[in-house]
């Protein structure tokens, strides 16, 4: 069997999606051998940057006309692409503060007058500018549901996608619930699962990386917070961390 | 007649950079380092936040160095609320730390900057034509990676470690694990320094001005920076003494301290006797001419001794957590309120500094983040002119070979060099 050809590359991003395929140190072997790393600037010199590509594997936001050139060029060159992680599904945290303030104010606060010198605009998801065949979300993303791509490829096919909240794994852990028993501001029921509740579990309350799972009840969410005391701009801030765009329904 | 030799995008490294030689003939003009990596404005994301998220935000900066972004933003604001932490919290804080040098200098070594040794592309070449050495290194690099995800709850990004203490104490047999898997990598991380003795054959480069902290109390932090020829300055006063410019046609800005371009990381810890355990400063001694008083080609077989050092310290810390009783854990309640804290700490690639302002309901008002990869930014544009002035007639496939070794040498991490100080 032909080896498939992988590019894989970040955009706007802290490399963290690609830093997980390194870090499956005991597939990484195999992984190499099994693919056709064809385009892997963080861990190869002299790839092929044009291709054609079986699969882009893609991180980060759009945020730049460079992230965007990089963008089109991988879609144009690829069969499958695949959005990794969640800068590149909803924006992730250089997009936290897309819904409140300007850009440019940002940039010139960080980089004073020089900042006007930057070409950038507010980071945005793959979604918004090309077509997107699957994604892996999560920041960082897990390494079984990476894994289950490659798997999944090397056959042939895609992964199914899971759609269920943090709250199944982690009642299924038999977690202390830390919104209902303890009153913290958890956004368990609102996100999607598959980290195992991992950060429940240390008794942190879930911070949304993982962004919104499919049909979640959010102005129900938003409800239960403010009955709990909380104020709504606190909520919105903490729901905004990896996800700038949120339907509140009849919340808003 | 003008001409540019281009290197776009950087490979084998953290984030996207790029260089440009600009020759006169064979004569080199000047070189352009471009850290390109695209702004993501941590700074200014973070005023109008509350004090807990910051160090929940603050680690995104980067993947490679995300544990000491979180534990040094940790006792920046445990500095500005006057929290102390309990001995287990500190002693696990330390292992996490040990945890991601072994992470982040193997992935260098082994995977990174051992092609350019072996003179081949990258992993896959690796797994082909040197699998064992490949499998070796990664894995010590599991190992590393299985004390951050064991203390810290996740492998990136962790999250375990909270203000004023810990999600949840390290369990006894998760100890018990990591003492058994540490073990069984120490022999190869006594060896890995064998690997990366000989330093590219370049033509001379400037005498690097090292900078580090001095260690005091908290292992991997300090008060206190100090340099080659004997300056220091605490680091509560470093706005006065790291000077900063954006340049323009780099998203980094360029730092000097008293006058010069730092060189901060593992050469300059070694060099400026950043503490090493005995098993460390033995191996030290056997290679001491190739790392002491070197150029930043020595940076690797300095992060290999340190690599080895880490190993034998978590080995130590978790045979200590094991011993500690329930007298020595517990978390301490953050008060927040008005205030402002500086910490700095040493991440794998040299000194992180970090700054917070909060106002009385203990929301950020000011955020200041310095990374190594910032501080080392002048001396390796510095490095590069220098080499490049140094092979000049030289074909542009072996000055580019040579440059891009180069710039391995100095293991940067573009996503970090983005974030800087306010002007």
């Amino acid at each position: 069997m032909n080896r498939p050809r992988l590019a894989i590359a970040g955009l706007t991003a802290c490399s963290g999606c690609q830093l997980t395929l390194l870090n499956c140190e005991e597939e990484l072997p195999v992984i190499a051998g099994s693919f056709d790393l064809a385009y892997f600037p963080m861990a190869r010199s002299g790839g092929d940057s044009q291709g054609p590509f079986d699969v882009a594997i893609v991180e980060g936001a759009v945020s730049t006309p460079g992230d965007l050139a990089l963008l089109f060029r991988l879609r144009n060159a690829s069969r499958v692409l695949v959005a990794f992680g969640t800068c590149a599904l909803f924006g992730g945290v250089a997009a936290m503060n897309n819904g409140t303030h300007q850009r440019e104010n940002l940039l010139r606060e960080v980089y004073g007058e020089a900042g006007r010198n930057f070409e950038s605009f507010p980071p945005a998801p793959f979604k918004n500018f090309v077509a997107v065949d699957f994604a892996i979300t999560g920041c960082p993303p897990e390494k079984p549901d990476l894994l289950a791509l490659l798997g999944a490829l090397l056959a042939g096919t895609l992964p199914p996608a899971p759609s269920y909240p943090v709250c199944t794994e982690c009642r299924s852990r038999e977690n202390l619930c830390l919104l209902l028993e303890r009153g913290e501001l958890c956004l368990g029921p609102i996100i999607q699962g598959g980290c195992n509740a991992r950060c429940p579990a240390t008794g942190v309350p879930c911070e949304g990386c993982r962004g919104p799972v499919r049909e979640a009840n959010v102005a129900q969410q938003l409800e239960l917070l403010l009955e709990r005391g909380f104020d709504r701009r606190e909520i919105e801030r903490r729901m905004s961390r990896f996800t700038p765009e949120w339907d509140y329904g009849k919340r808003r | 007649m003008g001409s540019v030799v281009e290197i776009n995008p950087f490979t084998r490294v953290e984030g996207h950079g790029n260089l440009k030689v600009y020759l006169d003939g064979s004569r080199v003009e000047r070189v352009e380092l471009c850290l390109s990596e695209s702004p993501r404005l941590f700074e200014a994301l973070l005023v109008g936040r509350s004090f807990a998220e910051v160090p929940q935000i603050i680690c995104r900066i980067c993947s490679l160095c995300s544990t000491v972004l979180k534990v040094t933003a940790l006792l920046a604001l445990e500095n500005a609320f006057g929290t102390a932490v309990s001995r287990v919290t500190q002693l696990t804080r330390e292992l996490i730390l040990n945890g991601g040098q072994i992470q982040s200098h193997s992935l260098h070594l082994f995977c990174l900057l051992l092609p350019d040794l072996l003179d081949l592309q990258g992993v896959t070449d690796l797994a082909r034509q040197a699998p064992d050495l490949l499998k070796s290194g990664l894995a010590i690099k599991r190992v590393g990676n299985l004390i951050q995800e064991t203390a810290g709850g996740r492998l990136i990004h962790p999250v375990n470690l909270v203000l004023g203490g810990l999600g949840q104490r390290i369990p006894r047999d998760s100890l018990l694990c990591l003492r058994d898997e540490l073990d069984a990598i120490i022999p190869a991380c006594a060896g890995a320094y064998l690997l990366f003795r000989s330093p590219f054959d370049f033509p001379p480069l400037p005498g690097p001005n090292y900078l580090a902290l001095q260690e005091a109390g908290v292992p991997f932090s300090g008060h206190e920076f100090h340099t080659r020829d004997g300056h220091g300055f605490p680091v509560e006063a470093y706005r006065d003494f790291v000077v900063e410019r954006v340049l323009p046609h780099s998203h980094a800005k360029s730092a000097q301290v008293f006058g010069q371009h730092p060189c901060v990381g593992a050469l300059a810890r070694i060099n400026l006797g950043t503490p090493l355990g005995a098993g460390a400063r033995e191996l030290l001694a056997k290679v001491q001419g190739e790392i002491i008083g070197q150029d930043m080609r020595g940076n690797a077989l300095a992060q290999a001794i340190e690599l080895y050092q880490a190993a034998e310290r978590a080995r130590e810390l978790v045979q200590e957590l094991l011993e500690i009783g329930r007298e020595g854990e517990g978390n301490t309640t953050v008060q927040p309120g008005s205030g402002v804290g500086s910490a700095a700490c040493e991440a794998p690639r040299g000194v992180l500094i970090q700054s917070y302002a909060f106002d009385s309901a203990g929301i950020c008002t000011a955020a200041d983040v310095i990374t190594p990869t910032s501080l080392n930014q002048g001396a390796l544009s510095g490095d590069l002119l220098a080499l490049a002035h140094g092979m000049e007639g030289a074909d542009s496939e072996r000055l580019v070979g040579a440059l891009e070794r180069l710039i391995r040498c100095y293991d940067p991490c573009i996503s970090c060099a983005v974030h800087l100080v306010r002007l």
